[in-house]
C-alpha cells in the first residue's frame, strides 16, 4: 500500500486557491490600516493618561488579548446572527442578520484584533524614544506636530515596522479562522472542491503553500521597508 | 433583548468548561515539552551550520512559521497516517485525535522555539566565549556556565509571548473533534440549544489564564534580571511583542 498522493489534483487546488488570495488580502490589509490608525489612537490616549479614556482602552486592549481570536469571531458571529434582528426591528432598517455576510464580520472581528495589538506595538514604539529628545526638540522651539514629524517618527519607525510587519503576517494567517464562520476565502474554496473526491490533504497542503508564498513576501517586503526607514539609525560607523 | 444572552446559563457553563481544562493544559505541557527538545535540535542544526540539516531546518522554521496552525493541524491529521502507512504499512487511524493534536502544537511550537533559542544564543557577545575559552574551558563548559546562563536572561521575554499565544492557539484543536475547554461547549449546546454564554465563559477562561501565565512570565524576567528593562531609545527584540493570530 503506498502513500497517495495526487500531485495533479494539488496543482488544481493551488489554481483554485491562488483566486481567493484576494479575500485572504481583504481580510489583513484592512484590519492592518484600520488596526494602525486605531492602535497609535489608543497608544496616544494611553501615553498622554487622557482621563477616564485611557483606564477603559487599557482594561480593552489587556482583556482582549488574552481571548483567542477564534473565540472572538465566533462570539462577535454569534451576537450579530441573535441580536442584530432585533435591532434592526428596533430601528426599522428593513434588514435582517441573514443580510449580513460574514465576510463583514470577519473584517470587523480581525480589525478589532488588530487595533490591539497594534497599539500594543506603537506604544512599545513610541516609549522607545526617549523623555530627553521631546524636552531637546521643545526647547528647541518646534512645535508638537513638528515634533511627532521630526524627531519622534523617524526614530520610533525603525523599532515598530518590523513589529507591524509581525502582525501583518499573524492577521494574515489569522484570517484563516475565518473559514471557520463560513467566509468563503482559500481553505473553504480548495475544500469545496475537494469535497467531491476527499482529497482533503491536498486541499490542504495547497493551502498551506499559498499562505506560505504570502508570508515570505510580507517578510521580503518588511525586510525592504526596514532599510529604508533605518537610515536615520545611530549604529554603525559614521 | 433578554434572550440574547442568559446571565444564569454563563455562570452554568464554567464547571463544565472547567472539567475539560486538563485536556488544554496537556496539549500546551506536551507542546512546550516536546517542542523545545525538537526546536533545540533545529536551532543547533542553524546555529553551528551542520551541512544539509542546516538549510533542511532553515525551510522546515520558514514553512511552520508561514502556515496557519488550522492548516498545520489537518496536514498532520490527514496526512500523518497516510505517510506512515505509506513508510511502514502501520496503520495509526485508529489513534487518539489528541495525539494528532499534541503533534501538531510540537511541531508549531518547534519552530517559534527554534527561532528564540537561536536569536538568544546569537544575542550573547561572541566575546564572552572567547573568554571562555581564552581561560581554558571547553567548548561545552564555555556553552553551559557562560553562554547560556545569558541568552536564557535574553529570551524569557519571548518565551512568554510564545508560551501565552500557544495557550490561545490551543482553542483551535476543537476543530479536529477533540472534547477541551472549547470542544465541551458542542456538548453545551446540544443540551441547551444556545452557545453564545458558553463561548463567552470560555472567553473568561482564556483571558484568566493568559493573565497568569503572563504574570509568572514577568516575575521569572524580573527574578533573572532579564535585559530590556527599558533601556531609553533600545530597540525591543521583535518576538517580544505579542502578535495577532492567537
Amino acid at each position: 500500500m503506498g502513500f497517495q498522493f495526487d500531485f495533479s489534483f494539488l496543482l488544481y487546488e493551488i489554481g483554485v486557491g491562488i483566486r481567493f488570495v484576494p479575500v485572504v488580502l481583504l481580510l489583513s490589509v484592512l484590519p492592518l490600516v484600520a488596526g494602525l490608525l486605531l492602535g497609535t489612537a489608543i497608544a496616544l490616549v494611553r501615553l498622554l493618561r487622557v482621563p477616564v479614556l485611557a483606564g477603559v482602552l487599557t482594561v480593552m486592549v489587556v482583556f482582549l488579548r488574552g481571548v483567542p481570536l477564534v473565540l472572538q469571531l465566533t462570539i462577535l458571529y454569534l451576537a450579530v446572527g441573535l441580536s442584530f434582528d432585533s435591532v434592526a426591528q428596533f430601528f426599522g432598517l428593513g434588514m435582517t442578520s441573514k443580510d449580513i455576510s460574514a465576510t463583514w464580520i470577519a473584517l470587523v472581528g480581525l480589525t478589532v484584533n488588530a487595533t490591539v495589538y497594534l497599539s500594543e506595538v506603537m506604544r512599545t514604539a513610541l516609549q522607545s524614544v526617549g523623555a530627553g529628545q521631546y524636552e531637546a526638540a521643545y526647547s528647541v522651539g518646534m512645535t508638537t506636530s513638528q515634533v511627532f514629524r521630526r524627531i519622534v517618527l523617524p526614530q520610533a519607525l525603525p523599532v515598530a515596522v518590523p513589529l507591524i510587519g509581525n502582525n501583518f503576517i499573524g492577521l494574515i494567517k489569522g484570517s484563516s479562522i475565518a473559514s471557520l464562520i463560513s467566509v468563503v476565502e482559500v481553505i473553504n474554496a480548495t475544500l469545496y472542491e475537494a469535497s467531491g473526491n476527499y482529497k482533503f490533504l491536498e486541499a490542504y497542503v495547497a493551502v498551506a503553500l499559498i499562505y506560505w508564498v504570502l508570508c515570505i513576501s510580507v517578510e521580503r517586503l518588511t525586510a525592504l521597508l526596514e532599510n529604508r526607514v533605518g537610515v536615520y539609525g545611530n549604529s554603525g560607523v559614521v | 433583548m433578554e434572550n440574547i444572552f442568559l446571565v444564569s446559563l454563563f455562570w452554568d457553563c464554567f464547571p463544565s468548561l472547567l472539567s475539560r481544562l486538563h485536556v488544554t493544559l496537556a496539549i500546551v505541557a506536551a507542546a512546550l515539552a516536546l517542542g523545545a527538545v525538537l526546536g533545540t535540535g533545529v536551532a543547533v542544526a542553524r546555529l553551528y551550520k551542520i551541512p544539509v540539516l542546516a538549510p533542511l531546518a532553515a525551510v522546515y522554521v520558514s514553512f511552520i512559521r508561514g502556515i496557519p496552525i488550522l492548516v498545520l493541524l489537518y496536514i498532520v491529521y490527514i496526512g500523518l497516517p497516510l505517510v506512515v502507512a505509506g513508510l511502514t504499512g502501520v496503520n495509526i487511524n485508529r489513534w487518539d485525535t489528541l495525539v494528532f493534536v499534541m503533534i501538531a502544537y510540537v511541531i508549531n511550537v518547534s519552530a517559534f522555539l527554534s527561532e528564540i533559542i537561536r536569536s538568544a544564543v546569537g544575542g550573547v557577545d561572541v566575546g564572552q566565549s572567547e573568554a571562555a575559552y581564552a581561560v581554558g574551558m571547553t567548548r561545552w563548559q564555555a556553552f553551559r556556565r557562560i553562554v547560556a546562563p545569558q541568552a536564557v536572561r535574553i529570551a524569557i521575554p519571548a518565551l512568554g509571548n510564545t508560551v501565552v499565544s500557544l495557550l490561545k492557539d490551543t482553542s483551535l484543536a476543537y476543530t479536529l473533534g477533540v472534547i477541551d475547554v472549547i470542544g465541551v461547549i458542542n456538548a453545551i449546546s446540544a443540551s441547551t440549544h444556545r452557545s453564545l454564554e458558553a463561548y463567552a465563559a470560555a472567553a473568561i477562561i482564556f483571558f484568566a489564564l493568559s493573565s497568569l501565565l503572563e504574570q509568572v512570565f514577568k516575575r521569572l524576567e524580573r527574578r533573572l534580571g532579564a535585559k530590556n528593562t527599558g533601556m531609553p531609545g533600545q530597540k525591543p527584540q521583535r518576538s517580544e511583542i505579542a502578535t495577532v493570530g492567537g
